[in-house]
């Protein structure tokens, strides 16, 4: 703005320069004319006197305005010769093609850049190991922050609060049956036999119970993002640290400015990418005749461009137990955190995926991907129908040809710190399991889809704009089902081995939680068994 | 018995600030519809809790005023009565109330009915339940008024360290 006001000034005199000759003509149209020219000048627009400046000869009433087209073209013709001497004006005058012309140069040094050291290697698999480096310095600067919050809190005499992922009260985990008989036991001199019997102690049980749960339960925590004992720069986790010093909110700064102004383009040009490159690789592989040179194309486009989308989440992954992949003909189960999981697990291995027919651009990809090799998608009425989709997959394992299936038993997001209930189905079909474990370390970005709270777009934005997505995965050795077990233990047999391997919470209790009620039936339960502890089974009942 | 509900909050509860932050955070997030107290029905909404027999005695005992919700302060008072810290004559008293559901101060053979009720479903048959009622009922009561009075209630329980079952360490 100063600019512009000293322009003006600038201008004013030229003019009086050049118009020397004029100033007869000027001022024999009146005092009124002079002043109103400079007022002109002084208050209008940058354009406005540029445009006026523009004219080649001094019409009578000249410092009436012009149309912006016209009075630039005359500008531009007389711009050489109007003001010579005027450094400043020609400063401002090569502006526009000077802005282009380095907005080319960066944007074309970026592309080369970005092709080199993240979309090569993603086609080839190899990696130059920046995502490594960047997560270790992010690891120290992360460190120094929470000294710093620590020695913050500490100075200023109040307890830096730090969460229980494990829940806010000590558990004591014991059944029914144990604790009341310890309860009955402590109390009664008498030795403990098993005649059923009821005592007023009996609702111990039940009101501890009741209070830990009430105070913590085991279950709605799974659904809601895991709380981080230290913070780590993000403004979304940051649930209890309050201000603490200068330097830290300097630090958080330059990190929303890292990461929503450097990373966060970059992130979306190599997402568009990678999925551009999927649509279109996968339809053209698609016009290919059957045969091997398909299917040895097919795997690598799918794989390319799920490594490109790795990249464009700065995802690092460490995968174990590599031989134990999945083989062709089997199944492989996975706890579920987010849609994630299946880039993370899809970029290293060629899997069948499984799904529901979507529309918008998860659909495009669909139908892209369906092309090139044949994955399982059914339309929204057939999944309802347990047993075309339990006939579907049978169908697809049974071929030994056809790639391994990728499914989540669990049925939604959970936050990973715990692996719920896994739904029957998938173990029922008979074929070899491959279980796998993801466990991500939220410290670089909580992978978790709260999908009650955050829609798709939203979510992957919050990906994005996070650190990065750091994560391990275990391939666990397969597993067949047993000869004396049913699909519901196999299931559970499974979920134990994940959750072992992972890290995680084994829970009985269903995801399906999230949405629906609990059922009356779990009490019932309780009531039956501790009937059984004052009155005995009923054959005892009736032997008596 | 009736004038607990007069203290204030910092005098009736043994937490600490500490773990009262983290009580309130479990209220709120308890407290689905943002009104500012507890229902039955958002208590019922923890899987865990649905599960338990005993939930709408344990939730009657918190709502000390029986408006039918618990607030935050009657939430604090009420967990309060199962810390390390309290001491057993409060605790004999949280399980005394939940047989008592009148607060009369006794328990009475109806009462005792219903709680064990609750307790067992429908898997024992009424007339056998009343016949258990029967028999505590009689060996308990000391001066035969038929119904079982606090002292008559702690000096049988006293016995079972009760201070140490009716914990949660927060």
């Amino acid at each position: 703005m100063l600019l512009l006001k000293i322009c003006p000034a600038l201008l004013t005199t030229q003019v009086h320069l050049f118009r020397g000759d004029l100033a007869f003509s000027a001022a024999s149209h009146g005092p009124f004319r002079q002043s109103f020219s400079s007022q002109a000048f002084y208050s209008g627009t940058l354009e406005w006197s540029l445009f006026s400046l523009g004219d080649p000869l001094p019409y009578p009433d000249w410092c009436c305005r012009k149309g912006p087209s016209e009075g630039r073209g005359l500008f531009s013709r007389q711009r050489a010769l109007a003001f010579p001497e005027s450094s400043t004006m020609f400063l401002l005058l090569p502006f526009d093609s000077l802005i282009v012309n380095l907005l080319g140069i960066s944007l074309t040094v970026l592309f080369t850049l970005l092709l080199v050291f993240i979309i090569v290697p993603a086609i080839f698999g190899v990696s130059f190991g920046i995502r490594k480096l960047y997560m270790k310095t992010l690891l120290k600067i992360f460190a120094w922050a929470t000294l710093r919050m620590e020695r913050g809190a500490k100075e200023k005499n109040h307890q830096l609060y730090k969460p229980y992922t494990n829940g806010i009260i000590a558990k004591d985990p014991t059944s029914l049956e144990e604790e009341i008989k310890e309860i009955r036991r402590s109390g009664s001199s008498k030795a403990l036999d098993n005649t059923p019997e009821f005592e007023l102690s009996d609702i111990f049980y039940f009101c501890r119970k009741g209070m830990e749960t009430i105070m913590d339960d085991e279950v709605t925590k799974r659904f809601s993002a895991e709380e981080l004992e230290s913070w780590n720069l993000l403004s979304r986790t940051n649930y209890n640290f309050q201000y603490i010093s200068l330097r830290l909110t300097v630090l958080w700064g330059l990190g929303v400015l890292i990461r929503y102004c450097f990373l966060l383009p970059l992130r979306i040009a190599l997402a568009f990418t990678g999925i551009s490159l999927l649509v279109v690789g996968t339809t053209v592989v698609g016009y290919l005749p059957n045969g091997r040179f398909k299917e040895f194309l097919s795997k690598h486009v799918h794989l390319m461009c799920y490594r490109i989308c790795v990249r464009a989440l700065t995802a690092i992954i460490t995968y174990h137990d590599r031989e134990n992949r999945p083989r062709n003909g089997g199944i492989c189960v996975a706890n579920h955190t987010s849609p994630i999981d299946v880039i993370i697990l899809a970029s290293d291995g060629y899997y069948a995926m499984v799904g529901q027919v979507h529309g918008g651009l998860m659909g495009v990809i669909q139908r892209a991907m369906v092309k090139a090799c044949p994955h399982i998608w059914f339309e929204r009425s057939e999944v309802k129908d347990r047993h075309l989709v339990a006939k579907r997959l049978t169908e697809h394992v049974r071929d030994k040809s056809k790639l391994p299936i990728l499914i989540f038993p669990e049925g939604t997001c959970i936050n990973n710190t715990s692996v719920m209930m896994f739904k029957k189905g998938s173990f029922e079909i008979g074929a070899t399991v491959y279980p796998v474990a993801i466990k991500y370390d939220p410290q670089f970005g909580d992978a978790f889809w709260n999908s009650s709270k955050y829609g798709m777009v939203t979510y992957l934005l919050r990906m994005m704009t996070s650190w990065a997505i750091v994560c391990s995965v275990w391939y666990l050795p397969p597993m067949t089902r047993e000869a004396d077990e049913d699909a519901v233990q196999f299931a559970n047999r499974v979920k134990s081995a994940i959750a072992r391997q992972g890290g995680l919470v084994d829970l009985l209790w269903d995801g399906g939680l999230k949405r629906e009620k609990v059922k009356d039936t779990f009490k019932e339960e309780q009531q039956k068994l501790y009937s059984k502890m004052i009155v005995g089974n009923h054959e005892d009942r009736s032997r008596s | 018995m009736g004038n607990e509900a007069s203290y204030p909050v910092e005098m009736c509860s043994h937490f600490d600030t500490d773990e009262l932050r983290r009580l309130s955070k479990s209220f709120k997030k308890l407290d689905l519809d943002k009104s500012g107290t507890l229902s039955v029905e958002e208590f019922l909404s923890l899987p865990e809790l649905k599960q338990n027999p005993l939930v709408q005695r344990v939730v009657d005992i918190f709502d000390t005023d029986g408006n039918g919700e618990v607030d935050l302060q009657e939430f604090i008072r009420g967990t309060s009565q199962f810390s390390v810290k309290g001491d057993e004559e409060q605790k004999l008293r949280f399980a005394f109330s939940v047989y008592d559901i009148d607060k009369d101060g006794y328990i009475s053979n109806g009462e005792l009915f219903q709680v064990l009720k609750m307790m067992v479903g429908n898997n024992v048959r009424d007339w056998e339940l009343q016949q258990l009622v029967d028999k505590t009922i009689i060996i308990l009561d000391r001066d035969g008024d038929g119904k079982i009075s606090f002292e008559e209630f702690s000096a049988v329980v006293r016995k079972l360290e009760i201070h140490k079952k009716l914990v949660v360490i927060v």
